[in-house]
């Protein structure tokens, strides 16, 4: 009993960061109907902006945290308007490979700055363990976690309570009406990726102070997580997303626990064939059905 | 200057890169652009290095075998994707490929996570000359015959194809176990040149590179398959003298051709120079309304070769 909680909330600490990508995946499919593979590399490049203005002291945490956002953010945005602003509208699969090349370029591209292999993180979170009932948890952890949640509490309050969200789901629902009722299609879509990097960027920090590591190819393992997260939600629900995400963490860490570590990775796909098979749409539904 | 030993292997790649992304156009043709070629090159891999190394047969039959298993899975995911829409289709063979990836990782017989080694190198210049060749011949004909304009018919307009009288269901399980019987021949001597199979190549990454090179090339003609896969095997090893940036360069020209050439490099109507010396279209199709006399030769009927030629 001890283990299975342990495992569940080891797994639910993988399925927020998990979550997090998956969500800024998600945005940029549902408003802009392009496969945005160059999101995960932002991610990387949040993870680095973050090492490099991370202070010692009491608010290195917070400075490395924004320094993270504001880079990923400044990446996203040079990205759409260079790369996915054309992109749109095009088929799905050549936004893939248009935006697979950008990711090539970001992650060889930081390769040659900090070297192939991976970096070691500071410090930002001291190593300490917290007990939470039967569950012993590092502070890291916790911090981690704390923020992925924080991060998608406001996308979804973003969402559905602000003016920009509304007009976000209006976009995704039908574009051509949503332009007709007077809503900047080009600055939503502008306004969507900026900030799906910037909660890429942030949660890239929290995730490099939680591994003590920083690599070039880390987006590699995100980018494929995330798209099935994607896929398996459907792209109606945002929160599905989520949910999805949580999930897959949780199975992820009970496989790694109980079976195999090999067969951890093998999960993700088994859940995607079975799912594409009996509900094509996704679990939650999608709009273009 | 380098000698033949420094290009051998440029050249062995690139030819088996073209005879399998051959066989994800005939494929594809079809409208099914499949995810999984990694994976199917990758079974024909295993297959022929099985037969080989652990049950002593010879090289040929080996090659055989891996273009009969290759067809099979290949008709296999035809048949599971069938009734499914086209976004869905392409994320199905990932998956399945992804899946494939996995098994192999996990199957101890096959080598697992420690790779399949102690395969006979068989391959050099020669036998991969012939699978290109032949998929080449594959291709063309393929390209011209009632099969392909079916093929392409299915593609543009599934539903009006079958009120035609086209089988959905025969032209694309054929041109999927076609296309992939190449690919499997191209994964399988690729075995034999690298005597490694790793369970990392049947994954997403190494399917997108064909992808990669149909796009790239284009779609509308066969040329666009040959000339994508050729360039882009070659690319970096031509961008070689700028040593540490050829990745990104390699990256943006991808970005730039996506962006600027959005059809692919080669269509079928060329521009400029090229219109001068090809004329107006490529690939020799066969002339609209032109009906030939002997009834096994007749093409489609003549709505659907409108649809596909205005393509």
């Amino acid at each position: 009993m001890g283990l299975l909680l342990q495992q569940i909330a080891n797994g639910l600490i993988i399925g927020s960061t998990y979550a997090v990508v998956a969500l800024g995946f998600s945005l940029a499919f549902t408003v802009l109907r392009v496969i945005n593979f160059a999101h995960p590399d932002i991610f990387m490049v949040g993870m680095f902006a973050g090492l490099v203005f991370a202070l010692p002291g009491p608010w290195g945490l917070l400075v490395a945290l924004a320094a993270g956002m504001l880079g990923a953010a400044a990446v996203g945005w040079a990205l759409e308007r260079t790369v996915i602003s054309p992109l749109r509208g095009r088929d799905v699969l050549m936004t893939l490979i248009g935006t697979l090349g950008v990711a090539i370029m970001l992650e060889n591209g930081m390769a040659l700055i900090v070297g192939p292999d991976p970096v070691s993180y500071p410090n930002l979170v001291p190593r300490q363990f917290v007990d939470v009932g039967p569950v012993t948890l590092t502070l890291r952890q916790v911090v981690n976690f704390a923020i992925c949640l924080m991060l998608l509490a406001l996308v979804s309050f973003y969402v559905r309570a602000t003016k920009f969200g509304r007009a976000t789901r209006a976009i995704a629902e039908r574009p051509d009406v949503a332009a007709a009722f007077g809503v900047d299609v080009g600055l939503v879509c502008q306004v969507t990726i900026v900030i799906a990097s910037a909660m890429a960027g942030v949660a890239a920090v929290s995730v490099g102070a939680l591994y003590g590591s920083a690599h070039a190819f880390v987006g590699l393992l995100y980018g494929l997580k995330a798209f099935t997260c994607m896929l398996v939600a459907g792209d109606r629900y945002f929160e599905g997303v989520m949910v999805v995400a949580l999930g897959l963490g949780i199975i992820e860490a009970l496989v790694t626990g109980y079976l195999s570590s090999s067969l951890r990775d093998a999960v993700a796909f088994f859940v995607l064939i079975g799912v594409l098979l009996f509900r094509p749409n996704g679990l939650f539904g999608s709009y273009a059905a | 200057m380098p000698g033949f030993h420094y290009f051998e292997p440029i050249l062995i790649f690139t030819l088996l890169n073209v005879t399998m992304a051959l066989g994800l156009y005939i494929t594809a043709l079809s409208g099914q652009l499949s995810m999984a070629t990694a994976a199917i090159a990758g079974v024909g891999a295993y297959a022929s290095a099985i037969l080989t190394a652990k049950w002593g047969w010879p090289f040929l039959s080996g090659i055989l075998f891996a273009a009969v298993i290759g067809a099979a899975v290949g008709a296999l995911l035809a048949l599971v994707t069938l009734r499914m829409r086209d976004f869905i289709l392409k994320l199905t063979t990932l998956a399945f490929g992804e899946a494939l990836s996995v098994l192999a990782f996990n199957w101890e017989y096959i080598g697992g996570a420690n790779s399949f080694t102690g395969i006979t190198l068989y391959t050099n210049w020669a036998p991969c000359v012939v699978a290109a060749l032949l998929a080449l011949y594959v291709a063309w004909r393929f390209d011209g015959s009632r099969l392909g304009f079916a093929a392409r018919a299915v593609r543009d307009d599934p539903l009006a194809a079958g009120a035609m009288g086209v089988s959905l269901v025969q032209v694309r399980v054929v041109t999927f176990a076609l296309g992939s019987a190449l690919v499997g021949i191209g994964g399988a001597l690729q075995a034999h040149y690298l005597l490694v199979i790793s369970p990392h190549e049947l994954g997403f990454f190494v399917s997108l590179n064909f992808i990669i090179f149909l796009l790239f090339g284009g779609l509308q003609t066969l040329w666009g398959p040959v000339f994508g896969a050729t360039l882009l095997t070659a690319l970096p090893e031509l961008l070689r003298f700028t040593s540490q940036y050829r990745l990104i360069l390699y990256g943006l020209i991808i970005v730039v051709v996506v962006l600027v050439r959005p059809e692919g490099l080669l269509t079928r109507t060329p521009t400029g120079r090229a219109r001068r010396l090809f004329g107006r279209t490529l690939l020799p199709e066969r002339p609209v309304g032109v009906v030939p006399e002997r009834p096994a030769d007749r093409p489609l009927p003549l709505g659907l070769m409108q649809r596909g030629a205005e393509r």
